[in-house]
């Protein structure tokens, strides 16, 4: 019933790009953002009701595609515009509707009065519509459009104030990066059309999931390209660099689309297309690593910003570093189980921060705020729940999908990797205590007036807050491999007979419990700490980092890696554009150009000398010239 | 009278009417010369066409013929043209192409 309007999900969105786009010039700022929200809100609850259905559908049907027209035909090779929702797609369209629509909701408020209102909402809109594509798309190919479509509303959304030039940088900067990562991407979709002759997901599964004699080589190969677009998209070391920057955006531009869901594309991307990864045995631990690094390196960055935002946006990365952990360790049901539940706190965390930054006026420096939990209780309160969830302390959602993976890397990879994973929760729970014991405990350090955040802004925290709490109930029942969550997934990871058999074994349940309490115990005692040295006593901590300022520096510059970037990439880049603009063109090209003009005017100059204008002259040579060529043909033909 | 006449006095001909063009100085005679040179390579098409027994050579004089004529009326138009411009035929005197 409903699953035969599934196109409707991303039209929706679209429909509103075209109204407000097209349309939409003489319309008022309210109509605008009523005609945005709308598109969006509608989507939302045809994501709900198919979500309904599926839930209440036999495991084994809640596949369903639908193909619209066939776009590209070339010999074997087939593409169609059709879509594909299976409870994998499901939840991410669930994360991108309910976030997305929330998101929507908080902008009226946040944006207001913003001069590019119009063309903010279009591009939000716009970001959903691809967004959806990019989720439902059946395809690589279609997959790919959706992916680059993403793209491109990140960067003009980043630059949303684009007077600004950090902020217009920084969206180059977003986009040339992912370039880095996509060519990846689009170098394995090549070699998967050269390899298998289709782009369907669902072919591509069965093909794999038969006995189908393609080497385990070019199958990494395959997946390592396409990793690297994800690499790229979900912001991982160490392509990680734009992310930071990316926080120049609008506030909410930054909880929809560089915390909940965009960034999240490469994980769901890397679940999409498992049976790669599953056959491919070599690739999954080198995803593992990269996740790894990232997760750490990031948690240790995030300790040292600050920035309000830069804050969330390193943690971000660490989070997302955790994901793919998970989908190296193979245990993809717990990888996509941590990206809606932080989705969701994530969201909240970076409305939070919008609320904050509105409150005073546009400050972001985290040691310029203090005390604001009784000037603004409500931001203050779910604030402190979305942290709690980042740092994930019972019962939040983020609890339960952290633990699952921390432990999966256990189970696959022995305790080093859990020592990482370890390492990296307890620098989670650090920087949330530090960020919420400096901006919203202790004393005031904001001089002037703090804004009351009125309903638009209130709202979506409320919602997101109470959606971070419950949303670990997804997670029950815990320790074993059967949560609700994986029961909705079914049979998504199942690839064939017996390829996914061999997970959960190994680990007895006490070891489970054992070490899920370490963790808890160690992240509890850390956000406490910090919580306290930052309220109670930050004169002391301040002075403490200000003595250790290289290395807070060198945190701080994220471990001075975009210098790095500069010195190897940037710099000889821009040598060699100078040279080649002074040297090779200026020279070189020009030099050719102008020298043969240069050469035709000398030369005319001298033979014009010639023409004397006695016609006599020139008779003499005619009757000289009839007697060379007479006698060159005389010579040469008799 | 032989053949070697006629291609001697054609060739004779022809030569006073090239060492006319480039040594006279009236547009006039340059003129004269030009139809004396056209006529001179008549009188040896006509001989060949007679010695070698053929008809083509009298069709190529009756064509230059024509075009002499034609190119007559248009060279003495040019001639005219010349003096109303220049108040002279001394071609020594008109040089506007010297570059």
């Amino acid at each position: 019933m409903l699953f035969k309007a599934i196109y409707l999900l991303p039209l929706l969105p679209a429909i509103g790009v075209l109204i407000n786009g097209l349309l939409g010039k003489r319309f008022g700022d309210k109509t605008v953002a009523f005609v945005a929200c709308t598109s969006v809100g509608l989507s939302l609850i045809l994501a709900i009701g198919m979500l309904y259905q599926m839930i209440i559908a036999d495991p084994a049907h809640r596949v369903i595609t639908s193909s619209l027209y066939r776009w590209i035909s070339d010999g074997s090779l087939q593409i169609n515009v059709g879509f594909l929702i299976d409870p994998l797609a499901m939840a991410m369209i669930m994360v991108v509707t309910f976030v997305g629509f929330v998101i929507h909701f908080y902008s009226i408020g946040y944006m207001e009065g913003d001069s590019g209102y119009r063309r903010y909402f279009v591009c939000l809109n716009l970001f959903i519509f691809f967004m959806l594509v990019l989720v439902m798309g059946d395809n690589l190919i279609l997959t790919f459009v959706g992916w680059e479509g993403v793209g491109l509303c990140s960067y003009l959304l980043i630059g949303h104030w684009y007077e600004k030039k950090s902020a217009s940088d920084a969206g180059r900067k977003a986009f040339v990066v992912n370039r880095v990562g996509d060519f990846g991407f689009m170098l394995g979709i090549l070699l998967v059309i050269v390899t298998f002759q289709t782009v369907n997901f669902a072919e591509l599964k069965t093909i794999l999931a038969g006995n189908h004699g393609i080497s385990t080589a070019t199958l990494a190969i395959i997946s390592l390209l396409l990793f690297a677009g994800a690499i790229g998209k979900s912001a991982q070391f160490p392509l990680h660099v734009w992310l930071p920057d990316a926080m120049e955006g609008p506030t909410p531009v930054s909880a929809l689309i560089h915390a909940a869901t965009m960034v999240n594309a490469g994980v769901y991307f890397m679940c999409r297309i498992f049976p790669f990864l599953q056959q491919s045995q070599f690739v999954l631990p080198i995803i593992a690593l990269v996740g790894m690094i990232t997760a750490v390196y990031a948690a240790c960055c995030a300790v040292g910003q600050k920035d309000i935002k830069k804050v969330l946006a390193y943690s971000t990365i660490s989070q997302i570093g955790y994901m793919f952990m998970a989908v190296g360790c193979g245990i993809y049901v717990a990888g996509m189980f941590h990206l809606v539940a932080h989705g969701v706190f994530k969201g909240l965390l970076f409305l939070g921060s919008g609320a904050v930054i509105h409150a005073v006026k546009g400050e972001q420096n985290i040691a310029n705020m203090g005390g604001l939990i009784k000037t603004i209780p409500v931001t203050a309160i779910t604030f402190l729940i979305g942290l709690l969830a980042l740092a994930g302390i019972f019962p939040m959602a983020g609890f339960f999908s952290k633990d699952a993976i921390i432990m999966g890397g256990y189970e696959t990879y022995g305790i080093v990797y859990w020592l990482f994973g370890f390492g990296g929760a307890i620098l989670t729970a650090l920087y949330c205590g530090k960020l919420f014991g400096m901006a919203f405990l202790g004393e005031s350090n904001f001089t002037g007036h703090v804004h009351k955040p009125n309903f638009f802004f209130k709202a979506p925290l409320v919602i997101l807050a109470v959606c971070a709490v419950f949303l670990g109930i997804l997670g029950l029942p815990m320790f074993t491999k059967n949560t609700y969550f994986a029961q909705f997934m079914g049979s998504s990871f199942n690839l064939g007979a017996g390829g996914h058999a061999a997970e959960g074994h190994g680990v007895s349940l006490s070891l489970e419990i054992a070490f899920t309490l370490i963790v808890s115990v160690f992240a509890i005692s850390a956000i406490v700490l910090a919580l306290f040295m930052y309220s109670k006593h930050r004169k002391k901590m301040i002075d403490f980092e200000s003595r250790h300022e290289g290395l807070m520096m060198f945190l701080f510059k994220g471990f001075w890696i975009d210098k790095v970037y500069d010195t190897i990439w940037v710099r000889p880049l821009k040598w060699i554009s100078n040279y080649s603009n002074n040297v090779c063109d200026k020279k070189i090209v020009d030099g050719a150009v102008n020298g043969t003009g240069k050469i035709a005017m000398e030369a005319g100059k001298t033979l014009a000398r010639m023409q004397s204008g006695y016609v006599r002259q020139y008779a003499v040579s005619i009757i000289f010239g009839v007697f060379v060529l007479v006698g060159i043909t005389v010579m040469f033909f008799f | 009278m032989g053949f070697y006449h006629f291609l001697s006095l054609g060739i004779v001909l022809f030569t006073i009417g090239v060492v006319g063009f480039v040594i006279r100085n009236n547009t006039m005679v340059l003129l004269m010369s030009v139809e004396l040179m056209l006529n001179s390579v008549n009188l040896i098409f006509v001989a060949f066409s007679r010695y070698l027994y053929g008809t083509e050579g009298q069709i190529y004089v009756l064509i230059i013929m024509a075009i002499a004529a034609a190119e007559v009326a248009v060279g003495l138009a040019i001639v005219i043209s010349i003096y109303r411009l220049f108040g002279t035929l001394d071609i020594s005197k008109i040089k506007l192409l010297k570059g």
